[in-house]
């Protein structure tokens, strides 16, 4: 009980901060953040170029968010970069007129590993093959598949906060989820068949 | 690949990060926009305004209101005492620690023990009492009224003190093991106080009826000498208690309260 309490605390205390135009908040918010909102903005489009230039857009337009509305209805400031993340990107697709459905293995489409450094060499060959044959096959999932999959697998989101940036019911997110980790398998499974 | 697999693998996709180059020179670009759009460093004030309201935000939850009204009425019953303690008869806080003393009794289970702090209460009380009469400031012609009433506040504390303390004795503690039914033990239950209240305070006890205590088993002769000793104290302080009474009517409220100080160390 005294975990939620610091936890709702410090939510409050950042979004009042930044509202009232903390240039500390800012940053703290900024390097919170970062690292999870670049890797939900790279899976969904593909392009680490275009996922730097996209996520700070989405710091940038979560400041200006908060300047001019009001924040009753935000429960968190991660919940609020998630929801203006997905925004942006919508808006990226509709400017760009595409979508990414390009795999690892597609030459014309082919998707940037940010930094394979940060990958432990150490792996096992056929481990390391699974994770860059899946990391292949996202990009071919659904698109609500895809971003279910992202927040809770690889950004560790609980469901709560996925419903809550999603605006579906926490029942849905799971039925979601369920369904988006059975297509990614298939998926997996087709190619090892072929 | 199971599902458990499947997560496991995806999990690991975590490690994909930005640059830290990156980073730092978005972040460096992001503040000087934000910047020229008004992004500032807060005041003391502000940050403090920021954090108040965000705590009550966080406890405005039924289940937090209610763990914070129940740890603020407990630790207010177990600590007022303390901050409480030093208001006068004349303090407007004095009826506070009155009530604080009440609610500190109740938490005390063993009745031995909540007797002799209720005896030490009504010297405490008596000696301030005294201690605010012998202040030439208060005691003065235009304030004959309050100092006759507190005169008889003292009195009653005396008294109360006095009944209390002839009820410290084993005698009145404990029966002899007969055959006889513990139901023939004293019954009488002590009336925690409220009845009488004045201008000065509230009076913690009537003062007449012991608080029922349980049977005790022991030998007849450790039952005569405790009884004894405990006559011997018991008459002592009592006597020193009618000796601070009579200065107090003699208007000698120093020695009254040396007299009371004597009497409080008897009791420890």
């Amino acid at each position: 009980m005294a975990g939620n309490l610091i936890k709702k605390f410090k939510n409050s205390q950042s979004l009042k901060r930044l509202k009232n135009q903390d240039r500390d908040a800012f940053t703290k918010a900024y390097d919170d953040n970062i690292d999870d909102i670049y890797r939900f903005v790279y899976f969904k489009i593909g392009s680490r170029e275009e996922a730097n230039d996209l996520t700070s857009t989405v710091f940038l337009k979560t400041w200006s968010h908060i300047q001019t509305n009001s924040l009753e209805s935000s429960k968190t400031l991660r919940a609020l970069l998630y929801k203006v993340a997905r925004t942006t990107i919508i808006d990226y697709y509709r400017e760009s007129g595409r979508k990414i459905t390009a795999s690892l293995d597609d030459e014309e489409n082919k998707i940037d590993i940010a930094d394979e450094s940060s990958f432990d060499f150490n792996e096992k060959m056929d481990e390391a093959s699974d994770i860059a044959l899946i990391k292949g096959k996202l990009p071919l999932l659904k698109e609500e598949y895809r971003e279910v999959i992202i927040m809770r697998f690889i950004n560790d989101l609980t469901l709560e906060e996925i419903a809550d940036i999603s605006g579906k019911k926490k029942g849905t997110v799971r039925v979601l989820l369920h369904r988006a980790l059975s297509a990614l398998k298939e998926l997996v499974k087709e190619d090892d068949r072929l | 690949m199971t599902d458990k697999d499947l997560i496991k693998k995806l999990n690991s996709l975590k490690s994909l990060k930005p640059d830290d180059s990156f980073k730092k020179s978005n972040r460096d670009i992001l503040l000087s926009q934000i910047s020229n759009s008004g992004a500032r460093d807060l005041s003391s004030w502000q940050s403090f305004s920021i954090n108040f309201t965000s705590f009550m935000k966080a406890i405005s939850q039924p289940a937090y209101a209610l763990g914070i009204f129940l740890f603020v009425i407990l630790s207010g019953s177990l600590f007022s005492h303390q901050i409480f303690s030093g208001a006068k008869p004349n303090d407007s806080l004095y009826i506070a620690r009155i009530v604080s003393e009440k609610a500190r009794l109740n938490t005390v289970m063993n009745p031995s023990d909540r007797n002799k702090l209720a005896v030490r209460f009504a010297l405490e009380h008596a000696q301030d009492i005294s201690s605010v009469l012998a202040d030439p400031n208060f005691n003065t012609e235009a304030n004959q009224d309050q100092v006759a009433r507190l005169n008889e506040s003292f009195n009653r504390e005396i008294d109360s003190a006095r009944s209390m303390i002839s009820y410290l004795s084993p005698e009145k503690k404990v029966s002899p093991v007969s055959e006889a039914s513990s139901t023939e033990a004293s019954e009488d239950v002590f009336q925690i106080a409220g009845s009488e209240k004045d201008e000065q305070g509230l009076q913690l006890f009537e003062a007449n009826e012991p608080i029922a205590t349980p049977l005790v088993e022991t030998t007849s002769i450790e039952l005569e000498e405790v009884e004894e000793e405990a006559a011997t104290s018991s008459d002592l302080t009592g006597s020193i208690l009618d000796e601070a009474k009579q200065f107090s009517e003699n208007k000698d409220y120093q020695k009254a309260s040396e007299k009371l100080r004597e009497a409080s160390e008897l009791i420890k």
